[in-house]
């Protein structure tokens, strides 16, 4: 292309885009939710990612890495204890070899799912290394201990992305009547959805889940080193538990079982069933998990309490048809260099 | 125990915070040689802040007085806000492009209204380790959004509109991405320049270029938690 072309070319474009910009604007186009949805959980993936760059993760001994998962090895089975310790005495070895190599596969996977092309390696991978987090790294959620509370973060929050990854596997289709059911189907999704919720509704009753004592401590265990503003609400819930530990345990498996039904009600109560576990969830994550940590620099993630409010949101009745946007209605996007 | 974060990630972090400003600097050099406008308010923005940014992870590569980045990252976030404001007028309610640039200066006045302790990489961040503490919980917030830009602009169909965006919103401009909108005022400036411009000035580079930005700067205010 010679000069005088790019100039020609390019004032094309200028006028094009000056009369683009002049045009009445149209109605904003349909959004792909399951799209939204996918790069919502691939910035869940980045944060993780950065998480695992704090110094601490570099560190070895008892305030590292590997002292944080040689200590959920305790209190587990002997053949499991094996399995935990040894993965932690890989980390302690090599602190920055394994480190680097965890953060790298988690930025693969943020990445990954951002482009359409690598999307499902992405998202495979990601169940992958989900299921070997959570064999490995949280000590399987800590259900061989009796101390699985959904409270804590039971069945383990890393699973939750493994779920995340089925029920946003790519596809065209309705959002309607939830996103989550666009590629597995409804029937599926709804299944998934019970499953889910009536687990978490016998986590919270089974081994410590209930035990007011046990849910003390696990508050009192996270709320070092957060904001002042933090620890002011950890204060009162760790009260509210001592004293009211396993009202609050079984109120939270009854809100479990209705939010579990809410997917056979109709669109109205359904979207009153995923408020409440969203409300629900939203205190646990802020109150009982502290963010997972995060704000007192000693997280991997953010702990379940996000991604099962992530995982109410794509069960969200949909009440209108919300068709995939197709290729033809896509967005036109200029490319100059291929100009 | 003596944190042990090999110190070639944070030089790396440095190296590639210099990076962008350098390509930012080279972008706005362009700009100038062919008169095109646009972009220039985030080009000069996304300089100050890779060698800011590179100053916090390298505090051997610190320079100036804070008042004085602090005075240019407050001017920035001023004229972004006002950015915004312009297009929320004129365009109705939506999240203006300009909204981030506009963010991202406000969590650089973060780094330098609460400098980090000596968990930092950084000499010059860590003189003032007694001062007032970010509030952890506003530094997540500002990295989560930081972090969901990125994701959003590669994800984007509307290609280097992280830079080069007319402050409408992205589904009002479509196919207008800024390096083909506004990029190239071919009436003007000389042919070398409009060249090195059209390798220069592709739109995933200057996506990738606010990428980086915002996964370095929702790094460091993670690191401030």
């Amino acid at each position: 292309m010679t000069i005088t072309e790019v100039k020609e070319a390019s004032t094309a474009r200028a006028v094009l885009a000056a009369s683009e910009r002049r045009r009445p604007l149209a109605s904003r186009p349909p959004r792909d939710l399951q799209r939204t949805f996918q790069l919502v959980l691939a910035t869940i993936w980045l944060l993780d990612a950065v998480l695992q760059l704090q110094p601490f993760m570099f560190t070895r001994g008892a305030n590292g890495f590997s002292g944080m998962l040689t200590n959920l090895a305790a209190g587990n089975p002997s053949w499991f204890h094996r399995v935990v310790t040894w993965n932690a005495s890989i980390v302690y070895h090599q602190p920055i070899l394994t480190d680097a190599a965890f953060a790298g596969i988690q930025f693969l996977i943020a990445f990954g799912i951002i482009y359409k092309r690598t999307l499902k390696p992405a998202l495979v991978l990601s169940i992958v290394w989900a299921i070997g987090v959570w064999w490995f790294g949280e000590s399987a959620g800590e259900i061989f201990q009796g101390r699985a509370t959904p409270f804590g973060g039971g069945p383990g929050g890393v699973l939750f992305y493994a779920v995340l990854a089925v029920l946003l596997w790519p596809s065209d289709g309705s959002d309607k009547p939830f996103v989550a059911a666009r590629t597995v189907g409804v029937t599926v999704a709804k299944a998934v959805w019970v499953v889910v919720w009536g687990l978490l509704a016998v986590l919270a009753l089974a081994g410590s889940g209930r035990s007011p004592q046990a849910l003390h401590d696990l508050i009192a265990g996270v709320n070092n080193g957060q904001p002042g503003w933090l620890a002011r609400i950890d204060r009162s819930s760790e009260s509210l538990f001592l004293h009211h530990g396993t009202t609050i345990a079984i109120l939270l498996a009854i809100v479990c079982v209705v939010v579990a039904s809410g997917v056979f009600m109709p669109p109205q109560i359904a979207q009153i069933t995923v408020v409440l576990a969203i409300v629900v969830f939203a205190l646990i994550w802020i109150a009982v998990q502290n963010f997972g940590g995060i704000l007192a620099g000693g997280a991997t993630d953010p702990n379940s309490g996000l991604l099962v409010m992530f995982l109410a949101l794509i069960y969200w009745p949909l009440t209108t048809d919300r068709a995939t946007p197709s290729a033809d209605s896509a967005p036109l996007v200029l490319e100059t260099k291929e100009d | 125990m003596a944190m042990s974060t090999p110190s070639s990630l944070y030089y790396l972090f440095g190296v590639i915070m210099l990076a962008v400003a350098a390509y930012c600097l080279t972008l706005l050099t362009l700009s100038l040689a062919t008169n095109r406008p646009a972009g220039r308010d985030v080009e000069i923005s996304h300089i100050f802040m890779g060698v800011a940014m590179a100053g916090m992870f390298v505090g051997q590569w610190a320079f100036g007085r804070n008042a004085v980045w602090e005075l240019i990252f407050g001017v920035l976030l001023v004229w972004f806000v006002v950015q915004s404001i312009q297009s929320i007028r004129q365009y109705g309610l939506h999240l203006p492009h300009a909204l981030i640039h506009a963010i991202m200066n406000f969590a650089m006045l973060l780094m330098y209204w609460y400098p980090m302790g000596s968990s930092s990489a950084s000499g010059a961040m860590s003189m003032s380790s007694g001062g007032p503490k970010l509030d952890p919980g506003l530094a997540f917030v500002v990295a989560f959004i930081l972090f969901a830009s990125a994701v959003f602009t590669l994800a984007s169909p509307n290609k280097g509109a992280s830079h080069f965006g007319s402050h409408a919103p992205a589904w009002a401009v479509v196919g207008t991405s800024g390096t083909d909108a506004e990029h190239h005022d071919a009436a003007a400036g000389s042919s070398a320049a409009l060249r090195i411009e059209q390798a220069m000035a592709t739109p995933s580079l200057v996506d990738v270029s606010h990428v980086v930005m915002c996964v370095g700067m929702g790094f460091m205010l993670l690191l401030m938690t």
